[in-house]
């Protein structure tokens, strides 16, 4: 065998590593190896006829990293910390390598908790989001706390101190609010800041015959071609569904909810992409009756609709607290205080739900401080929080395949899917647990 | 006390952390700056990278990314600056490669300085939303060199004359010219319209309005289009050599526009050389040359396609009404069969069969064939000439070919039933005379069947109109329809007898005693004591009747005598004086044709074996003027039972309609047949209304009502 012209030594702190430019090739041109070993800089030769690279890092982490870059596999060792770590991975531009090596892509049915973040706001938390890298931001009273995928805070936001009602991604940089408006002053509604600085980017208007109103925003949701969707209340009765576009700011459309049904007090706002509608979800308690809704824009039109008004309680009253469409099964997905999922077909205007009373034996131990549940759907899983747990549905029939659940921090106020993670939060100590698929096995 | 210890180590705590040097961002900098300077003098190789990329990561570390950032844009700027100076200094041709040898240091120098300032380009410059470096070193080179007074309109006339002096035939340095484009793309898309591609634009519309007008005067059409084309394509060229991909359209607009679009009335109606020109001459290649610039431009395929159908319908409508081809029914429709293929012809090899000029082809020939109404007729004898002359020397695939050439003409008839039935008869007349060649190859026993069978057709239906015109009064009873066939000829069918209804057995015996009172057997004796006897038709027997009493008689007398219309009596004299064999009269002059001034006597030498002799009657050759318009007249009577039977059944489905709609779904209905006459569908509106098919609205007239 002949000599290996492409072995590389480096001196890292003091410490000696052989590796080859081969192996450091998988850094990719945009890092410092990449850099290091570009034709511009003349450098594939040590200085000064030294034996080695010297570099001013940590070896540790050095050692790390260069297994990363060897193997892809993310092994951390007890004696490094993981902030350390992730400081190292920023110098030499291989952060995205750490992030996309540290979990594996969503599995409901094998999340492991990863970490629990304790935060510091007082009250209860109101709604928690997964960005799409990794992160995610979490709503407390007025606050919105903002966490990077190493769970590192970043400065905290508000919408002039008025209470948040929702959060969303609009993309990795870009975190939106909507919350309460201040009578009078304008202050409230919607705007959009930096998911790093904090900074208010944009506040987004409302008008009404050519007027700014002030308004009262309140469930938000987005669609692949940039607009965002708010339930807004209005001081005179402008109650409804604004749209803006995400790229100009600007207020596309505006869907005013009809006498005797309800749009602006929402509690949900789901894009359905395949029939290119907006599902509309306003829910007991919020309302004494539960009103969904699907609303085409491109007609102005709600082309499905359903409500429990006038039906008949039965005696265990099985009301609405959350729903959820699911294109592929032609239905909606609704779940009651007991945990029982429930469908409407929404093939069918004005049909019945098909109560699944499956989860009966969790009855007769409510906590203290119940929560209501809460729906979401994941690659064709379907996660439902109830109390302390969430429960994890798989199949056709939509059968119980798992349950998440910890030991404190009480009842889950909220949970949400996104960057391969799950983020739920209690609400009883101020706490949000992460949840990750653990990369693939070694073998 | 404890409490106070805890603030003060807090406040130093606080102090050590910040200040860690007073001047250590000033010394890093310094580092940093100098670095720049060495990599913009091509004296990198004495740098450290890890060092420059650990001060830079520092210094952002450390908050002194802003320093960095403005740092950077001071120094860059400052070498720019040098640059430009050194690019203005070049003189003449040295100029475009001195700023292209610059360009590419600046380049290379960026993506260095980008390396080590890798940290803040991917932390500190999203955070506080600046350009990133890459970017910022493009719009510095942008601000300082590009938009440099000295500079930009340098840059600008330097290409522009380099493309003006390729267009003139000069070699110029592309691979320099495409490296100076690429630069402007690189720096926005908006810098290479607004700095070059507007003005080149410009500049290129003035040259080829000049050059064009030049064209134009001094070349044919053919000619000018040539050069056109020369030009489209060397723009086209220019285009994958040098500029961006998205210019090309706007070039070739330019083009297109200066050099056709402009000129585009002028070029097709020029005198000995123009469109018309190059269709009588089936210039083939001028003609694609011409469709495929017009194409390129508004309205310009139209404007070809209506000059070609105007001159087509004048050609056209000359050859249909030129009293010369009108002698030669062969000749007439040959023309429109050459004129068709050389149009044909036109289409799929100039204008890539463009399915608007098929149809303006089609509709032209439909408008002329269609102004001469002997058409129809005209191309039944054309197809009879075929026929007969396909049976010697041609192959059966030409006749073929022919004929399906003679159906794309037939389609442009308006009046397909008139050619029905002009086919009809001629057809017959084939069919005929071949059995007649039968006969003579294979005698008269082959035959005589074959024969029989079509005699019996025709006799049947002279015998039925007959029948009809003696008993007016059977109009309001069934129609009675009756062939009268040989025994013998037809291939046999078990006859069933039964008991026909009074007035079905009436009407028989009517037309029984009517068949046999017409058809009788004349025995007559010839002059050398041959007997024979004729079989002969009601006509034949009433003018043989009367050389019963004369031997010789004129025309005249003959019709006097007989009372037989004309037409039937010549065809009854012809029948009986001019076939061979069946010559039972002499006439004189000896001709094939009577006239009017024929005498006619008894052929005393009438030989035959036979001792029964069957007269037939002869089938008009070309229709003789009274002929031809009672084909017309039957022809129009057999369309109103199916103008009518269109009406009702427009009417059942629609119930109410108006006269105009039914006038316009009738010839529509109608169109595949023949041209409904509208006031020939009024007339059979008229009678149905009569007979309570339809009624009018009371309110409104114009109205019809279908009756159920």
């Amino acid at each position: 065998m002949g000599v290996q012209k492409d072995v590389v030594k480096f001196n890292v702190g003091g410490r000696i590593f052989q590796t080859t430019a081969t192996t450091l090739a998988n850094a990719g041109r945009d890092s410092f190896f990449g850099a290091l070993f570009d034709d511009n800089w003349d450098l594939q030769q040590p200085p000064n006829n030294r034996q080695e690279f010297f570099i001013d890092r940590n070896p540790d982490c050095f050692a790390v990293l260069l297994d990363l870059l060897r193997t892809g596999d993310l092994y951390i060792p007890s004696n490094v910390p993981e902030r350390l770590l992730y400081r190292e991975a920023m110098f030499y531009g291989l952060i995205d390598h750490v992030r996309s090596a540290k979990w594996g892509p969503f599995d409901g049915n094998r999340l492991k908790l990863s970490r629990s973040v304790t935060g510091r706001a007082p009250g209860d938390g109101t709604a928690i989001r997964a960005g799409p890298v990794g992160g995610c931001c979490v709503a407390h009273g007025s606050m919105v706390h903002v966490f990077d995928w190493m769970l590192e805070e970043h400065p905290p936001i508000n919408l002039d101190y008025q209470r948040v009602n929702d959060i969303g991604w609009v993309n990795s940089e870009h975190v939106l609010i909507s919350a309460c408006e201040r009578i009078g002053k304008g202050d409230g509604g919607m705007g959009l800041f930096s998911s790093s600085t904090g900074d208010l980017r944009y506040k987004f208007n409302v008008v009404h015959d050519n007027q700014i109103k002030s308004y009262t925003a309140g469930a938000l949701s987005f669609s692949p071609d940039y607009k965002i969707f708010a339930s807004c209340k209005g001081r005179s009765n402008e109650y409804g569904i604004g749209v803006w576009d995400q790229v100009t700011g600007k207020q596309m459309d505006f869907f005013y909810e009809s006498p005797g049904w309800s749009l602006g007090d929402a509690d949900k706002l789901q894009w359905l992409n395949e029939s290119n509608c907006l599902l509309v979800a306003t829910l007991f308690p919020r309302k004494d009756n539960c009103y969904i809704s699907l609303l085409d824009f491109r007609e102005k039109r709600m082309v499905w609709s359903w409500s429990d008004i006038g039906a008949p309680f039965t005696v265990d009253e099985k009301r609405v607290r959350d729903a959820i469409a699911m294109e592929e099964c032609n239905s909606v997905c609704v779940v009651n205080e007991y945990d029982d999922l429930g469908f409407i077909d929404l093939r069918i205007n004005g049909g019945s739900v098909r109560w699944s009373s499956r989860s009966r034996l969790l009855k007769g131990k409510m906590p203290d401080e119940p929560c209501y549940p809460k729906l979401a759907l994941h690659n064709g899983q379907l996660f439902s929080s109830m109390n302390d747990s969430i429960s994890v549905f798989c199949g056709p029939d939509w059968v119980l395949t798992s349950r998440l659940r910890r030991c404190y921090g009480g009842s889950i106020c909220d949970f949400s899917i996104g960057g391969d993670r799950l983020f739920a939060l209690h609400s009883e100590e101020n706490v949000f647990d992460v949840w990750e698929t653990p990369p693939p096995p070694v073998i | 006390m404890s409490n106070q210890k805890k603030r003060i180590f807090q406040i130093e705590a606080f102090q050590n952390r910040v200040v860690v040097d007073p001047k250590y961002a000033e010394k890093t900098w310094k580092i940093l700056e100098h670095a720049i300077h060495e990599i913009y003098n091509h004296n990198a190789s004495g740098l450290s990278f890890e060092e420059l990329y650990r001060n830079a990561y520092n210094m952002v570390l450390h908050k002194f990314g802003e320093k960095l950032y403005s740092g950077l844009v001071t120094t860059m700027t400052a070498h720019l600056k040098e640059i430009s100076k050194s690019i203005e200094a070049a003189q003449g041709n040295l100029f475009l490669e001195e700023l292209n040898r610059k360009w590419n240091d600046h380049n290379k120098a960026l993506q260095m300085i980008r390396d080590i300032l890798m940290y803040m380009d991917r932390t500190y410059i999203p955070d506080t939303h600046k350009t990133p470096v890459h970017e910022l070193g493009l719009n510095l080179w942008r601000d300082n060199i590009i938009h440099s007074g000295k500079i930009q309109s340098r840059l600008l006339s330097t290409l522009l004359e380099l493309v003006h002096r390729e267009r003139t035939g000069e070699v110029i340095d592309r691979g320099l010219m495409r490296n100076i484009v690429k630069m402007l793309m690189d720096l926005g898309s908006s810098i290479y319209q607004e700095d070059f591609e507007k003005p080149f634009l410009e500049v290129s519309a003035e040259f080829y309005r000049g050059e064009s007008q030049k064209f134009i005067e001094c070349y044919d059409c053919g000619d000018s289009l040539k050069k056109a084309e020369i030009r489209l394509n060397e723009e086209i060229e220019r285009v994958t050599h040098y500029l961006d991909a998205k210019s090309e359209g706007k070039i070739t607009n330019v083009v297109e526009k200066e050099m056709i679009a402009n000129h585009m009335m002028r070029l097709v109606h020029m005198e000995n050389s123009g469109l018309v020109n190059m269709l009588l001459n089936d210039k083939h290649g001028d003609l694609g040359r011409m469709y495929n610039l017009f194409r390129r431009v508004p309205n310009g395929l139209a404007m070809i396609r209506d000059v070609m159908t105007s001159h087509l319908r004048e050609t056209g409508k000359q050859l249909v009404t030129d009293a010369e081809s009108l002698k030669d029914p062969v000749e007439y429709v040959q023309r429109l069969l050459d004129e068709k293929e050389k149009y044909d012809g036109i289409i799929s090899l100039a204008f890539s069969n463009d399915k608007t000029f098929q149809n303006a082809l089609n509709s032209s020939f439909e408008y002329f064939i269609n102004l001469n109404s002997r058409s129809p007729e005209f191309i039944s004898l054309f197809v009879d000439d075929k026929l007969r002359k396909g049976l010697k020397g041609v192959s059966e695939g030409d006749v073929e070919i022919i004929l399906d050439k003679v159906m794309m003409i037939f389609r442009y008839l308006q009046e397909k039933d008139v050619f029905e039935k002009y086919y009809k008869q001629h057809l017959a007349k084939r069919l005929l005379s071949l059995i007649v060649k039968l006969k003579t190859a294979c005698g008269y026993q082959y035959t005589s069947k074959l024969e029989g069978m079509f005699t019996d057709m025709k006799t049947s239906q002279d015998t039925m109109q007959g029948f009809c015109s003696s008993h007016p009064e059977l109009t309001d009873g069934p129609t009675l329809v009756v062939q009268v066939l040989t025994t013998g000829s037809w291939p046999t069918q078990p006859s069933i007898t039964c008991h026909l209804p009074f007035e079905m057995s009436a009407l028989c015996e009517k037309f029984r005693s009517y068949y046999l009172g017409t058809h009788t057997d004349i025995k007559a004796i010839f002059g050398k004591g041959q007997k024979h006897e004729l079989n002969v038709s009601t006509y034949q027997m009433c003018v043989l009747m009367l050389f019963n009493n004369a031997d010789r008689l004129c025309y005249k007398e003959i019709e006097q005598g007989t009372a037989i219309p004309a037409s039937d009596l010549k065809r009854c004299l012809q029948s009986m004086a001019c076939v061979k064999g069946k010559n039972v009269l002499r006439k004189e002059p000896m001709s094939k044709d009577i006239g009017e001034d024929d005498s006619f006597f008894v052929n005393e030498k009438f030989a035959s074996k036979f001792y029964k002799v069957k007269v037939g009657t002869v089938v008009a050759q070309k229709e003789s003027e009274p002929e031809k318009q009672e084909t017309r007249q039957r022809v129009e009577e057999d369309r109103k039972p199916q103008i009518e039977a269109a009406i009702v059944r427009i009417m059942k489905s629609r119930k109410v309609l108006d006269h105009n709609n039914i006038i316009a779904e009738v010839t529509k209905q109608l169109q595949s047949r023949f041209l409904a006459n509208p006031t020939e569908i009024k007339k059979r509106i008229e009678s149905l209304i009569e007979r309570e098919f339809l009624e009018r609205d009371n309110s409104d007239r114009k109205m019809y009502r279908y009756l159920a």
